[in-house]
């Protein structure tokens, strides 16, 4: 029970970097992109690939990952500039959903038995979970500060400025096409950190993976943590994980029929989505120029949290 | 020549995949229209279509062979699973989508991805995860014309699915309902203001939705079975044809369909790669017509003003 | 409204995990066996199947008994065909229900991973299903009731080309594992004994449309067409290829085993000859066992992975007991995984419902290879084959 939740964790901090990087694009820039699973894909056929192929240690892939990732985000920033709205959100799921078929049509089977991550001689093994958990949950924290810094900054405010109204923005004299790339490739190179992570762990890449259904969920995450929030996207990620896979955790699995948890998983969806549509931890409520200590926000977050439990 | 034919066949071919997308791509874009909301269950809603046609069919055939009464039993069963998955629709609506109608434009997509998980597993759970087959209503013996042939079930969806294309843009163009929900779709508060019932225009958009999509389910199932996920990846291409034509036009989505269609029969021997790759084909030729028409093939052009 | 929604999903929440801690309360007394296979998703039928079988098997074995005096208890984890929920149903299994083998998964994909946890962890999987030569390449640990690929395809080979006599066939396959790996081991002893290949046409699983890839066949003219694929897939080749007006004969592998597909196409199927599991002649396991499937889940038919997965329970429990005979102890339970991966590798001659079979080295299924004729919607045994050689041999 406990080893299976250590897994929940892990599996929760990959997705959680994905959601970061979705965040960055749909949350922060307003652009509805799905094809996070292409990035994931990606980076995670990078690792396998310098890992087993060329033999290069874990820490190597781990930047060429982002970096491959990075260029593909790049690739697809550019040119649908152009699109708006849910037809940005088609052209970026059919990119994705080449990247798979691609993926697929070269090697159905794809990857396996990809040597483990290795620091100073020790392996992350799947069996050492807590490991693990802290080398993701580093990353995940790395990323939370990066991102956060970055919304904070101007880089940040400009990206809002352009989700909130792009004629705006551009009458001011922010650069929209510099900003939609560059939200792009950011959040895909996030992206494929976490496919890096995500194959160290499984030790195998494989193309039926990466459905569009693993965009979608991701999107759930940052819509169900609150858009632009990105505390609430780690919260969004792990409660979807977690309902995915709380059948298993309680043995609940292996004793109603299978399609039930999946019923169960949809009806948290909904309801969920029906109790908070603006997200568990709504949108960040970051004021600029907040003339507060940093002593008074957060005294009045606890005593918000508090007002909060009471409702409840 | 014979190269002449054989793409003739493929030509042929792709109109006829393209017609089941179109027919459903219809009801992915009545609804779009309307609320400016991809409804991610319309592929589960199509499944169901097809599974309560194929129920009713069978349960009113019997062990009947009456060729006549076969013709019949089948066009009462596809009357039954329109009624049935409009109310459906309906039902969905009010309990997954009403309560978000004010929230942020993602609420209501999650949520409807949440009923698409309900819908198909439960399926599953109750009619078992094998492919069911739906029988043929009439002979279905191809007819060959200079080579090249066609079976009646594909003329059929084509014949249908234009069919439908004329009577819901008439609908949308000619009649009060079809002007309450062209108001509705243009600006929500302000048709409320002038005195259209907006939870009903709303309602029936849904049930005409999918309705449409159980006729679209069960001629899809002659070509395709019937199956608890089938309308996952099917759901999927007809809103790419959707989107390829124009999402929210009428005329747009037929036109996608059968573009898609063709895409997918043609583009893989035309530039000699293999079949498994039509899907790239398909999805490239997608973003490059959106990038040469940012809003699809007939859709309008809105620019942004300030 | 919000409210009454979160103290329901805090209710529900809430009632679950009673139930859940009244289900992991078990009595020590069972021998816990998991099963990993897909049972929700595209391709659930084969799961469901698969796991059908064997808890059909346990239940049979619990009938008479058990082992040792202790019952059998299947926990069957649903895979999704995906590799997140193989690890998972993997780590359940190993470490919180502490199984004693697994069988599955019933894919290769998700098999790769589990393969490797399982090697690693040292525990037994017999896989019923995954047919990739990859699977069994580590060694140790891995075991599989299913022929490999390459052994299938060689018979496969040898028998369209001395035996049929074809000269000149087509393949049309799907992109997955199972299907690549059989075609491409056709191709490659196909054209090693000096036919052709006159066209290699792929689609993707989950396609419905193959009459493209049909047209290029055609055009090429062969005297017969290769379809190594899942049912539905089989099936929509062979309707449409009638609807195209295409009147060649087909040839397939051991997925044409399964009994669906002449309700999704049995107008077609008349004059399939396909490639599948062996059967002892003399012996009535397989009718037996076929007669309580359809018994026991109302009326539906095995098909041959199935019959593996049955096969593959059976194995377990004569490893089973086996081991307690040699003094296992439940209390270690990795020695007493370690002792059932010696009995399953001693299995020597097991008679089970798809004849006798024994493991390789690697953990391979040895069995010879049956080969089916189909006339209207029925299946008729033809004979066993072996390739000795280079040249088909049969066997029985």
């Amino acid at each position: 029970m406990l080893n299976f939740f250590q897994l929940i964790i892990i599996y929760a901090g990959i997705y959680a970097l994905m959601a970061i990087g979705q965040n960055c694009i749909t949350g922060n820039t307003g652009m509805l992109s799905l094809c996070h699973a292409g990035f994931f894909c990606i980076g995670s056929y990078a690792t396998g690939i310098i890992c087993k192929i060329l033999g290069l240690s874990f820490w190597i892939s781990l930047p060429v990952a982002a970096l491959c990732s990075a260029v593909v985000g790049f690739l697809i920033g550019v040119p649908t500039l152009r699109l708006k709205g849910d037809y940005l959100c088609i052209a970026t799921l059919g990119l994705g959903e080449i990247i798979r078929n691609i993926a697929t049509n070269m090697n159905p089977v794809g990857m396996m038995s990809i040597p483990r991550a290795e620091l100073f001689g020790y392996q992350f093994s799947s069996r050492n979970k807590v490991t693990f958990i802290i080398l993701v949950w580093a990353f995940v924290l790395v990323a939370y500060f990066i991102f956060r810094q970055l919304a904070h900054s101007r880089i940040g405010r400009a990206m809002t400025a352009v989700r909130e109204d792009e004629v705006a923005a551009q009458s001011n004299g922010i650069n929209v096409a510099t900003y939609k790339i560059g939200a792009f490739t950011l959040g895909a190179a996030i992206g494929g950190t976490a496919g890096c992570f995500a194959t160290a762990y499984t030790l195998t890449v494989q193309p039926s993976s990466y459905t569009f259904m693993v965009s979608v969920m991701v999107l759930c995450m940052v819509v169900l943590g609150g858009m632009g929030n990105l505390k609430g996207v780690i919260v969004g990620a792990f409660i979807i994980e977690f309902i995915q896979y709380f059948p298993q955790l309680v043995g609940l699995s292996s004793v109603i029929p299978a399609q039930a948890t999946q019923i169960i998983y949809g009806l948290c969806l909904v309801i969920l989505m029906i109790w908070r549509p603006q997200g568990i931890l709504g949108r960040d409520k970051y004021r600029y120029g907040d003339p507060r200590s940093t002593k008074e926000k957060f005294i009045s977050y606890f005593k918000r949290e508090g007002k909060k439990g009471g409702k409840v | 020549m014979n190269t002449l034919i054989q793409y003739l066949q493929y030509f042929l071919n792709g109109i006829t995949l393209g017609a089941i997308y179109a027919l459903i791509a219809l009801g992915y874009t009545m609804v779009y229209g309307i609320l400016k909301f991809i409804n991610f269950a319309h592929g589960d809603i199509l499944m169901i279509g097809a599974y309560t046609g194929l129920f009713t069919y069978l349960a009113l055939l019997g062990e009947s062979t009456n060729a006549a009464w076969m013709l019949i039993s089948f066009f009462i069963a596809m009357l039954v699973s329109m009624v049935f998955c409009a109310v459906l629709g309906m039902f969905i609506e009010k309990i997954a989508y009403k309560p978000l109608r004010n929230a942020n434009r993602l609420a209501p997509l999650l949520s409807a991805i949440g009923v698409s998980f309900i819908l198909s597993n439960g399926a599953a759970w109750m009619f078992g995860t094998q492919s069911r087959r739906f029988p043929y209503p009439f002979d279905d013996t191809p007819i060959v014309i200079a080579g090249l042939s066609i079976t009646p079930h594909q003329i059929l969806t084509i014949v249908v699915s234009i069919i439908m294309m004329i009577v819901l843009t008439s609908f949308v163009n000619k009649t009060r309902m079809g002007k309450a929900m062209r108001a509705t779709s243009l600006d929500q508060p302000t048709s409320e203001l002038m005195g259209i019932d907006v939870n009903r225009v709303i309602s029936m958009t849904f049930a005409i939705g999918s309705a449409l999509a159980a006729v679209g389910g069960i001629l899809a199932s002659f070509d395709f079975r019937v199956y608890a996920s089938m309308g996952t990846m099917t759901g999927l291409k007809a809103f790419v044809a959707a989107v390829i034509g124009g999402i929210g036009n009428i005329q747009g989505a037929m036109l996608g369909g059968i573009i898609l269609g063709i895409l997918e029969s043609v583009g893989a021997p035309l530039l000699g790669i293999p079949s498994a790759l039509r899907d790239t084909i398909a999805f490239a030729t997608l973003i490059i017509i959106l990038l040469v028409k940012p809003d699809g093939i007939l859709g309008k052009n809105e620019r942004e003003k300030v | 409204m919000k409210k009454i929604l979160a103290i329901a999903l805090v209710a529900f929440i809430a009632v679950f995990s009673v139930f859940a801690g009244g289900a992991s309360e078990e009595a020590p007394s069972t021998l816990k066996i998991g099963f990993i296979g897909p049972l929700t998703g595209d391709n659930a039928n084969y799961g469901i199947r698969c796991s059908n079988a064997a808890r059909l098997a346990i239940n049979e074995i619990n009938a008479a008994g058990g082992v040792n005096g202790m019952q059998l208890e299947l926990i069957a984890e649903d895979s999704q065909g995906s590799v997140d929920r193989a690890i998972s149903s993997y780590e359940k299994l190993a470490y919180t229900d502490n199984v004693v083998a697994i069988i599955g998964p019933v894919f290769t994909s998700p098999a790769l991973a589990v393969a490797q946890r399982c090697f690693e962890d040292g525990v037994v999987m017999i896989s019923p299903s995954a047919t990739h030569k990859d699977v069994t390449a580590l060694g140790d640990w891995v075991y599989r009731t299913v022929p490999s690929d390459s052994l299938q395809s060689e018979v496969a080979a040898h028998y369209f080309y001395e035996v049929l006599g074809y000269r000149n066939i087509a393949c049309l396959y799907a992109m997955n594992d199972y299907s690549q790996g059989l075609a491409e081991g056709v191709e490659d002893t196909f054209t090693s004994l000096g036919g052709t290949i006159t066209s290699m046409q792929t689609c993707m699983v989950g396609d419905r449309d193959f009459r493209t890839q049909l047209g290029e066949i055609r055009a090429t003219n062969p005297e017969a067409i290769y379809i190594p694929n899942y049912t539905v897939e089989d099936a929509q080749i062979l309707e449409q290829a009638s609807q195209l007006g295409m009147n060649i004969p087909f040839l397939s592998s051991d997925g044409f085993s399964d009994p669906e597909i002449y309700n999704l196409a049995g107008d077609f199927t008349d004059g399939v000859i396909y490639v599948g599991p062996a059967q002892a002649e003399a012996s009535t396991i397989l009718v037996d066992f076929q007669a309580a499937y359809s018994e026991a889940y109302n009326g539906d038919a095995p098909d041959s992975f199935a019959t593996n997965s049955y096969d593959a329970t059976y194995i377990l429990r004569d490893a089973l007991t086996r081991v307690f005979e040699n003094g296992g102890d439940l209390a270690d339970i990795d020695a007493f995984r370690a002792s059932v991966n010696d009995e399953v590798k001693a299995t020597d001659d097991f008679e089970g419902a798809n004849g006798i079979i024994n493991f390789a080295a690697n953990g391979d299924m040895v069995a010879s290879q049956g080969v089916y004729d189909v006339e209207g919607t029925t299946p008729v045994y033809v004979g066993s084959f072996q390739v000795v050689d280079n040249h088909i041999v049969q066997v029985d």
